[in-house]
């Protein structure tokens, strides 16, 4: 079983870091799942307080990491599983938030225990030799016959997908809604209309965005359409109040009374996806 | 000023371009649950109060507003702390609110517009209630003992910070000669401290005062007008032989009028 990857580039190195420090906001343990030409990212509802979604990330190696490795111990099992804690591995990498980052390497090691090794080569302002900032995070190896409930989650099949420009205002505005009802309704139209309405005892807010753009991917020809789904507030909002990345378009799918599918396209084929499960009033 | 043909359905309609100083205004009452709207031509008032011992009034005259219509004279009861949540929705970004109101048993419609982002909007419908009529607190204007001080707000703000915390009660006297305004804490454990203002004093804009008063406050309903005082740009301080004490904070918004919050503060009795 061999992994080991190494990125260069000074902005790739800092959006991966915010990729993780966004996970370890979000629950104490992470899984790492490392195949051929991805590496994934996932924490998952079970393994965090309620409040936290399901959360997880894909990174397709191929840009990101000039040199990639990943040799499972059986090549037929195509992965590598491992866990670890969020916390530790976000720690281990915030040294690459600085600019004088040569480079990052991580390796799957065994030492006394088997972990990650984050060894960042940093370059001090007083003197021009590099050195190397090691971090040992301890993983634990998740065997195959225990690989089921670990799987990569699919992208579940939404109605109707919307594109929003700007998360800005969405941000707080959740937020805010966290304190005023438990529950949150997404109800959208292919006229590119979301509304958001949370509802207690006191009050009922709707708050509408307009003019957003339907993706084209799902864009029916079947007329109009709507859609929507009632899920916890204080999952949407940890979700939201967790991103440390600059992105700020996001794409929401509903899959009515089922579930809400939260996706940001960090840049090419480097993705973080949430799924918020329906709640019934 | 609109026609009543424009909201034929409404009772009430007002709007504010800059939500600022409202959300500050009404966030500065929300010590206690239920507030009452009193709206007539003459303005809104919006009046908080705890114990029948403190009330608070936010009152704008219609002059504030980009639009002010009323019919009649409406008043209905409301959650404050609500109407502070649904005011700050948006945070810091800053947006123009209408508030709407149909009359006996509709909600109150508050309707928020982010100026910088045209496709957002939210629509809040808050619950109203039938609540009596507030306490009606009046300090005599003729009366001859009747003491009035403008003092600048920040100033009296940074006074009120240094006083002590853990004080129990307060103690205001005005008098005509020296010290003019002076503030005393009375702590626990008999703990005093004092701060004197002299009426030649920069920060008092005003000072008007015939006769000595003294009286004593809670430190706890004093300090419940903090919020206020932390916003205001000035204060009037009034009072008279009774005790009952009349704080009157003026907020000042940009290209508007000014808000207005009054507090009235009964005294407490024991005085030697």
């Amino acid at each position: 079983m061999k992994f080991r990857a190494l990125m260069q580039d000074p902005l790739y190195m800092r959006e991966f870091q915010s990729i993780i420090a966004t996970l370890a906001k979000l629950a104490k343990d992470c899984l790492m799942i490392l195949e051929d030409q991805k590496i994934h990212f996932i924490v998952n509802e079970e393994h965090s307080s309620t409040a936290s979604p399901l959360v997880w990330t894909s990174i397709a190696s191929q840009d990101y990491f000039p040199e990639y490795l990943c040799e499972p111990a059986r090549a037929e099992h195509g992965y590598i599983v491992l866990q670890m804690s969020a916390a530790h591995l976000s720690r281990s990498l915030a040294v690459l938030r600085m600019n004088n980052v040569n480079n990052c390497k991580m390796k799957l090691q065994r030492i006394q225990f088997p972990c990650i090794s984050v060894i960042a080569s940093v370059v001090s302002a007083t003197s021009c030799e590099p050195r190397e900032v090691v971090h040992d995070v301890p993983a634990t190896i998740v065997p195959f016959k225990e690989w089921p409930p670990y799987l990569v989650p699919r992208v579940p099949s939404s109605q109707l997908v919307l594109n929003i420009p700007s998360l800005r205002l969405m941000r707080s505005l959740i937020e805010k809604l966290k304190n005023i009802s438990p529950s949150l309704v997404f109800h959208a139209s292919s006229a590119g209309e979301l509304n958001l309405v949370a509802e207690s005892e006191m009050a009922t807010i709707t708050t509408r965005f307009k003019r957003l753009l339907q993706s084209i991917l799902v864009a029916d020809q079947n007329g109009p359409q709507e859609a929507s789904c009632s899920v916890d507030t204080r999952k949407a909002s940890a979700f939201f109040g967790a991103l440390q990345l600059p992105n700020e378009e996001l794409i929401i799918g509903i899959d009515p009374d089922h579930s809400i599918h939260l996706q940001m396209d960090i840049r090419e084929n480097v993705v973080l996806h949430s799924i918020l499960p329906a709640v019934s009033v | 000023m609109l026609t009543q043909s424009q909201y034929p359905d409404y009772k009430f309609v007002c709007r504010i371009n800059h939500i600022k100083t409202f959300h500050a205004a009404i966030k500065s009452i929300c010590f206690s649950d239920f507030g009452t709207f009193l709206i007539s031509e003459d303005g809104m008032r919006i009046t908080v109060d705890q114990a029948k011992s403190i009330q608070a009034t936010v009152y704008m005259v219609p002059s504030f507003f980009e639009e002010f219509y009323v019919q009649d004279l409406q008043s209905f009861g409301i959650k404050v702390n609500v109407l502070a949540e649904c005011l700050s929705l948006y945070g810091l970004a800053d947006c123009g609110v209408k508030l709407l109101y149909k009359g006996d048993g509709a909600p109150l419609m508050i309707l928020l517009d982010p100026h910088d982002d045209e496709d957002l909007s939210t629509e809040c419908a808050i619950k109203t209630m039938n609540v009596d009529e507030p306490m009606e607190y009046e300090l005599d204007v003729n009366s001859s003992t009747l003491n009035t001080l403008f003092i600048r707000g920040p100033d009296l703000s940074n006074i009120f910070h240094e006083l002590d915390k853990a004080a129990e009660e307060f103690e205001f006297t005005i008098s005509p000669r020296s010290p003019h305004f002076k503030i005393t804490t009375l702590g626990v454990i008999q703990s005093e401290s004092s701060v004197e203002v002299a009426k030649t004093s920069d920060m008092m804009l005003m000072f008007n005062c015939q006769s000595t008063t003294v009286a004593r406050y809670k430190s706890q309903q004093i300090r419940m007008t903090n919020k206020s005082l932390q916003v205001a740009t000035k204060v009037a301080i009034k009072t008279d032989s009774s005790g009952l004490l009349e704080l009157h904070f003026m907020l000042q918004a940009e290209n508007q009028e000014d808000i207005y919050v009054q507090f009235f503060v009964t005294p407490l009795l024991d005085i030697e």
